[in-house]
């Protein structure tokens, strides 16, 4: 028999697909009755979704735990969503950001909506979040471009690349960037990057006047770099079959979320 | 937002107090091309068991690629988060390559199997792993009435080396870079291997022994098999357990090799993922035939970029193999 408590949380984390453009994305809403804000997760794209998938999950029960109403998705052409990672572009990804951010809001507009990226997923909540949406933003490590999230990505890659494969499988990250700099697409953990991809991932970079928005229009910024502590919610992951107690970060994100939303929680739940 | 899209259905199994979150492929039947139905009775199942691998979805979501070309010729395939992996509810276990080594896994595979076989109207499963999944498959296979296959990507049959003192690995590390090192391997290498010999190729201390009588329980029904191995690295003087499980695996056993150059360990590079995909849809036409309504059906179109500039897929029948898959590796490379 499965325990009450156990059944509840369980039964209380809702996975579904919200349809757009022709695609499915699968998301999964860490529900909560009454909630006092909203998050939308924004997660690492492709392989570090692969890697950070346990600790992006815990933080969103943890913050369901605290009455906060989490939303959690794979970008389309990823995981669990439909379609094919080789046709998306940053432009597509921005559109699910966008999307899942409108319907979280809807759900009941008189509690904050708060943006939160991861990596890559920092930039894409970044620039929604300058377009207007959302109360809040926090960003872990967000890189200075797309660029240069792909770019040590692929780095990592590589190098394990040397390590393990068998000598024809080898080939050194500065052999990929020329290749897909030719106009040839490369894999990279299984997901094949276009050089359409690669060369828009230079022009996308978090929006310059973020700062002024948290200042001007009172709509709470906080940006924090991640240490090696952390990982593997960020880079550099190399194992991840290891549960890391990540408490400490997700209290002091937690705390600043109050503070700033000055949301009625008194703690974990 | 819906559970239910035309090719696919979110699942939660939540029999017999365990809940698993669930990907079901629904089959493609021969007599609606362009449609997938829910009915799925008296069909083979295919079931993915996680590897090391966080998610259901794997390394560079192969998974979800696999399962989906599976349903599209006919065989509804289901992916599972197991305890402690992507969305089930549960922390993965303290040690969980121990875990999963010690075959502990089988028992929620085993019934989650026969939950899913209830309720589709199954004829039956097959398990279906990837390195440390294969070591499940194997294991739930033995406790699994109605498994009707294996189908396992580079699985291996040992334990980790206990680790040696820091001390120990310093000196022999600098000792193996000297010619005098070198020439002590080889005699190392040769001297273990005439051992080997001498004790009629027996498996060394650290194979994993219960996995290795599971798997001759198995194979000795004739319960097809399709193991796949990449070619990865070499290490010189270990044990081809390859050779020794067909062994095992007697006249009964009906245990199909293929080896696929190019791929990596996971398969999910372009190469491994297209050449699993072709050699499995053989294997299951061929072993579990579809009704009469199947009729021909269309291949799951291979990827849009042309990158067949960059890799070439090549793969052949192998019977032995020398190669084994350590541990440290699997942890790495999400195996």
């Amino acid at each position: 028999m499965l325990s009450q408590p156990y059944l509840d949380k369980r039964l209380s984390e809702r996975a579904a697909y919200f349809p757009i453009s022709g695609e499915h994305l699968y998301t999964v809403l860490h529900e909560v009755q009454n909630p006092v804000a909203r998050v939308l997760l924004v997660g690492s794209l492709a392989a570090e979704r692969h890697y950070s998938y346990h600790p992006w999950v815990r933080w969103a029960r943890y913050l369901a735990a605290r009455q906060i109403e989490v939303l959690r998705y794979d970008y389309r052409g990823v995981g669990e969503s439909t379609g094919r990672f080789e046709e998306m572009t940053f432009a597509d990804w921005a559109d699910d950001v966008n999307a899942l951010a409108s319907w979280l809001a809807t759900r009941s507009p008189q509690v904050p909506l708060v943006l939160h990226g991861l990596e890559i997923g920092g930039i894409l909540a970044g620039r929604s979040f300058d377009g207007g949406i959302g109360d809040a933003l926090l960003l872990w490590s967000p890189p200075a471009t797309a660029n240069h999230g792909l770019r040590s990505s692929l780095l990592l890659w590589a190098g394990l690349e040397q390590l393990w494969e068998s000598s024809e499988n080898r080939r050194p990250a500065s052999e990929y960037i020329r290749l897909v700099e030719q106009g040839f697409p490369i894999e990279v953990y299984g997901y094949q990057w276009t050089s359409q991809l690669w060369r828009e991932s230079f022009s996308l970079a978090l929006p310059n006047d973020l700062n002024d928005l948290a200042t001007t229009r009172h709509r709470p910024i906080k940006l924090a770099k991640l240490g090696k502590e952390t990982s593997p919610l960020v880079k550099p992951h190399v194992t991840y079959d290891e549960v890391k107690d990540l408490s400490f970060l997700y209290a002091e994100h937690f705390a600043w979320l109050s503070e700033v939303l000055a949301l009625p929680v008194d703690g974990a739940a | 937002m819906i559970d239910s899209i035309e090719k696919r259905e979110l699942l939660l199994l939540d029999g017999l107090g365990v809940i698993v979150p669930a990907t079901y492929h629904k089959a493609r039947r021969g007599d609606s091309r362009s449609q997938t139905h829910s009915d799925e009775s008296g069909r083979v199942g295919v079931i993915f068991l996680n590897s090391l691998s966080p998610t259901k979805a794997a390394t560079g979501d192969s998974a979800v690629y696999w399962a989906d070309s599976i349903a599209q010729i006919g065989y509804p395939a289901f992916r599972l988060d197991l305890p402690g992996f992507g969305d089930s509810y549960d922390d993965p276990p303290a040690r969980l390559l121990e875990y999963i080594n010690r075959g502990s896994y089988a028992s929620v595979a085993s019934a989650k199997a026969r939950e899913i076989v209830e309720r589709f109207s199954l004829s039956g499963v097959i398990f279906v792993g990837l390195c440390a999944g294969a070591v499940t498959a194997i294991y739930s296979a033995a406790s699994t009435q109605e498994c009707k296959g294996l189908l396992l990507l580079d699985p291996y049959f040992h334990l980790p080396l206990k680790s040696r003192s820091k001390l120990w690995q310093k000196l022999t590390g600098r000792i193996s870079r000297t010619d005098l090192g070198i020439e002590f391997e080889k005699l190392y290498d040769r001297l273990t291997e005439a051992l080997r010999r001498l004790a009629g190729d027996a498996p060394p201390s650290n194979a994993n022994f219960p996995l290795l009588s599971c798997w001759r329980d198995v194979a000795t029904t004739g319960l097809p098999t399709i193991l796949f191995r990449a070619p990865g690295i070499r290490h010189r003087g270990e044990f081809d357990y390859l050779k020794h499980v067909l062994k095992l695996a007697g006249r009964k056993g009906d245990v199909v090799v293929k080896t696929i150059e190019e791929a990596n360990h996971t398969f999910s590079n372009r190469a491994g993922r297209d050449a699993v995909r072709q050699q499995v849809e053989s294997w299951l036409t061929s072993h579990f035939p579809r009704d009469g309504e199947w009729g021909k059906v269309d291949r799951v179109s291979p990827s849009s970029t042309d990158d067949s500039q960059i890799y070439q897929l090549k793969s052949r029948s192998a019977s032995v193999d020398t190669r084994t898959v350590p541990a440290t590796r699997s942890a790495m490379e999400g195996g």
